[in-house]
């Protein structure tokens, strides 16, 4: 008896829209079959999966404490709120998609201040002068401890702010502030800037899995399975099929595409009648091509492979080691 | 169960016996409040503290804290009924600290001693009560370890550093443990800063023409004043920053007299005839500061205690901001119980930055219930 594996899925926005895209990429269409407003999903193309929607944050504090398997979301939110996230979650895969960096912004009139080294200094003298701490209006409480601690920085206070943090300095709430920004022309906008070593974090949606969640050997199957379509996909993604045959196709051959291209013979070959079969990543198939020709081939195809299933699967692999038998 | 009991009994007993010690001493019991306003110990202590403090809320959204110590909460006590200084005051009760897993609740009793204005004699008697806690538990003799911040404050001083460098050596060395770093970069030549041009165009101005200039520079740039720092402010410390930059590096000398001073370590004679040489060698005038470290050992000494006993190390520090002089930490003697016994020192700031009208003068320490019993083998 064992329940199923739960997946944790952002909710709602952009988020949503691209973890379900990221999931049928993989080859698993997320469904909610009571409709957009159902909290709970299924993934008809395996079995033994329940999708949990849920906000981001949520998703992070499931992880943490194991009430979900799997989940999509920021390793901002996982490094925020977990603590000890290294000892209770492994981030399985970076996605692609919801970049944001962690920065520390100050007002753009602090012309003195370019590095944490110039903040630690101001910190020091604002305290000292004034008996009181800087104060640091943020959401990451956690996060800036930890790179304040790292840069030696103790004279100051950290506000809890939970929205519009980058009005902080200006409403007069806090010198200076913590926050996630993408473009950095928010932080602009109200005449913030990001302090030159200032990046806590560069932070984007990740797959990942809870170590404190019930993984019973029905549940690892489910997750072999799952992740298998992951690694699949992502080896499919970063490789393009190139075929050809023509007789000066030889081992020795192979060797030098391997060399110099980075490609790899999935399939092994050449064959005898010098039919050959690579991958090669996308960026270096014009050259692949021209080589091939060069060396004698008539015409060379290069295709997408939709997925490509190899016998080792480094994601699920990494899944099993941290978790142990 | 009953064992347990008899036990429990046993224990509260010879804790309630150590603060009467206290009491026949003079001490004052006092049980200051259990819930306190999180802002005292966040901007006394910093944010450090945060995750260690077990906090809450109020309705009308005010942080509140379970005291992580009794320190702060008796020195506000006093400050909040106006009481008269000198006066001495002793406790004993729970401290609530998250140490991550455990029981999160401590028992802790100890001593304040408020506006004694002899304060070699006042520190010594602190620290003699503290053996005799101690001793109390059955730890009769307890590793002594001491050292004395306001002694690297006097040495700083005397070493005419400039202001940013005084304020960060100090700020370092109460975290301790990232002076080799500081010392390090006192060594280089600073590499010449981005704003160089800003700061030589600025060298020897008076703070006036600086911040006119600074405004100037804000409003080329268009870009307008937000909260915090005023002009003046960052006009100063570009100021500050020039006088650094002419200097191009701390001599070798002032890094070389620090790194020596560190250094010094041993019993508190040993250490005053290390550090009398030191200041002559490098002609620094610490000759008050010295003889006041040298009445201290003399009336510990006269307190009973065994001075050769006491491992005092100048890069010795307690990491709290608001310790000013001694600082000292007693351990088992046989090291079976990592945590110290009891830790205390002189904190002469703590009362102005808790809101008292004048400057006090205060020692205190603080002594560790379940970590002496445990020392004394009563568990």
């Amino acid at each position: 008896m064992s329940g199923p594996v739960i997946i944790g899925v952002p909710s709602k926005g952009r988020l949503m829209e691209n973890a379900h895209a990221f999931f049928r990429r993989a080859g698993m269409t997320l469904t909610q079959p009571r409709g957009g407003r159902d909290y709970r999903g299924t993934v008809p193309e395996i079995e033994g999966v329940e999708i949990a929607y849920l906000s981001a944050a949520e998703i992070a504090g499931n992880l943490a404490q194991g009430a979900i398997h799997l989940g999509v979301t920021g390793e901002d939110l996982v490094r925020e709120m977990i603590a000890d996230a290294e000892r209770r979650v492994l981030l399985v895969e970076g996605l692609g998609f919801g970049h944001a960096n962690v920065v520390v912004a100050v007002p753009q009139a602090w012309i003195d201040v370019r590095t944490m080294r110039d903040l630690d200094d101001v910190a020091n003298a604002f305290h000292a002068k004034r008996g009181k701490r800087m104060r640091v209006a943020t959401k990451y409480v956690n996060l800036t401890r930890g790179f304040f601690m790292r840069h030696g920085i103790v004279d100051y206070r950290i506000v809890e702010s939970l929205g519009a943090t980058e009005g902080a300095p200006a409403t007069g709430a806090a010198e200076l502030i913590v926050d996630i920004t993408t473009t950095g022309s928010t932080l602009a906008a109200n005449g913030l800037k990001v302090i030159d070593d200032g990046v806590i974090l560069r932070s984007q949606a990740n797959l990942v899995a809870s170590l404190a969640a019930s993984w019973s050997a029905e549940a690892r199957a489910t997750a072999r399975a799952l992740l298998d379509r992951v690694a699949a996909e992502r080896s499919a993604h970063t490789m393009r099929e190139v075929r050809s045959r023509f007789k000066a196709a030889d081992a020795e051959l192979v060797a030098e595409a391997k060399g110099r291209f980075g490609a790899i013979a999935p399939l092994g070959g050449p064959t005898s009648s010098g039919m050959l079969t690579l991958l090669c990543p996308p960026q270096r198939v014009h050259e692949l091509a021209i080589f091939l020709r060069e060396e004698g081939a008539e015409t060379v195809m290069v295709a997408s492979p939709e997925y490509v299933f190899a016998r080792e699967n480094p994601l699920y692999e990494a899944l099993v080691s941290r978790l142990g038998q | 169960m009953d064992a347990e009991n008899r036990i429990a009994r046993a224990r509260d007993g010879r804790a309630e016996a150590l603060v009467e010690l206290y009491e026949r001493a003079g001490y004052v019991r006092v049980e200051p409040a259990i819930l306190q306003p999180a802002d005292i110990f966040l901007e006394l202590s910093g944010e450090e503290l945060r995750r260690r403090l077990y906090l809450t809320s109020d309705a009308s959204g005010r942080e509140l804290c379970l005291r992580p110590d009794l320190t702060i909460p008796t020195c506000r006590a006093h400050i909040e009924k106006n009481a008269p200084v000198p006066a001495t005051y002793c406790y004993l009760g729970p401290v609530f600290r998250d140490r991550g897993g455990g029981a999160g609740e401590y028992a802790q009793a100890g001593i304040e001693s408020l506006g004694r204005d002899d304060r070699e004699a006042a520190d010594a008697e602190c620290l003699s009560l503290a053996l005799e806690s101690a001793k109390h538990f059955g730890v009769a003799k307890p590793a002594i370890r001491m050292g004395d911040v306001g002694l690297f404050s006097a040495l700083v001083a005397a070493l005419d550093l400039p202001p940013a460098w005084q304020r960060r050596l100090l700020k370092d060395f109460n975290r301790t443990g990232t002076l080799a770093a500081d010392l390090a970069t006192l060594k280089q030549t600073p590499a010449a800063p981005v704003q160089a041009g800003v700061l030589a165009a600025l060298q020897g101005s008076d703070p006036q023409a600086a911040r006119a200039f600074v405004a100037d520079l804000l409003s080329i740039a268009g870009i307008s004043t937000v909260g915090g720092r005023t002009v003046g402010e960052i006009a100063e410390r570009f100021l500050e920053q020039a006088s650094l930059g002419a200097a191009s590096g701390l001599g070798a000398e002032a890094t070389a007299v620090l790194e020596r001073y560190l250094s010094i370590e041993g019993d508190p004679d040993e250490a005053l005839a290390a550090l009398r040489k030191l200041a002559k060698d490098a002609k620094l005038e610490l000759a008050a500061t010295l003889d006041r470290f040298e009445q201290r050992t003399g009336f510990i000494a006269a307190g009973g205690a065994d001075v050769s006993a006491i491992r005092f190390a100048t890069a010795f520090g307690r990491a709290l901001d608001y310790y000013s002089g001694m600082v000292f930490e007693l351990y088992d003697p046989k090291d079976r119980v990592k945590w110290p016994l009891i830790a205390g020192g002189r904190y002469d700031r703590l009362m102005s930055l808790l809101g008292a009208p004048s400057p006090v003068p205060a020692v205190g320490f603080a002594a560790w219930i379940t970590e002496l019993e445990e020392a004394g083998g009563a568990r």
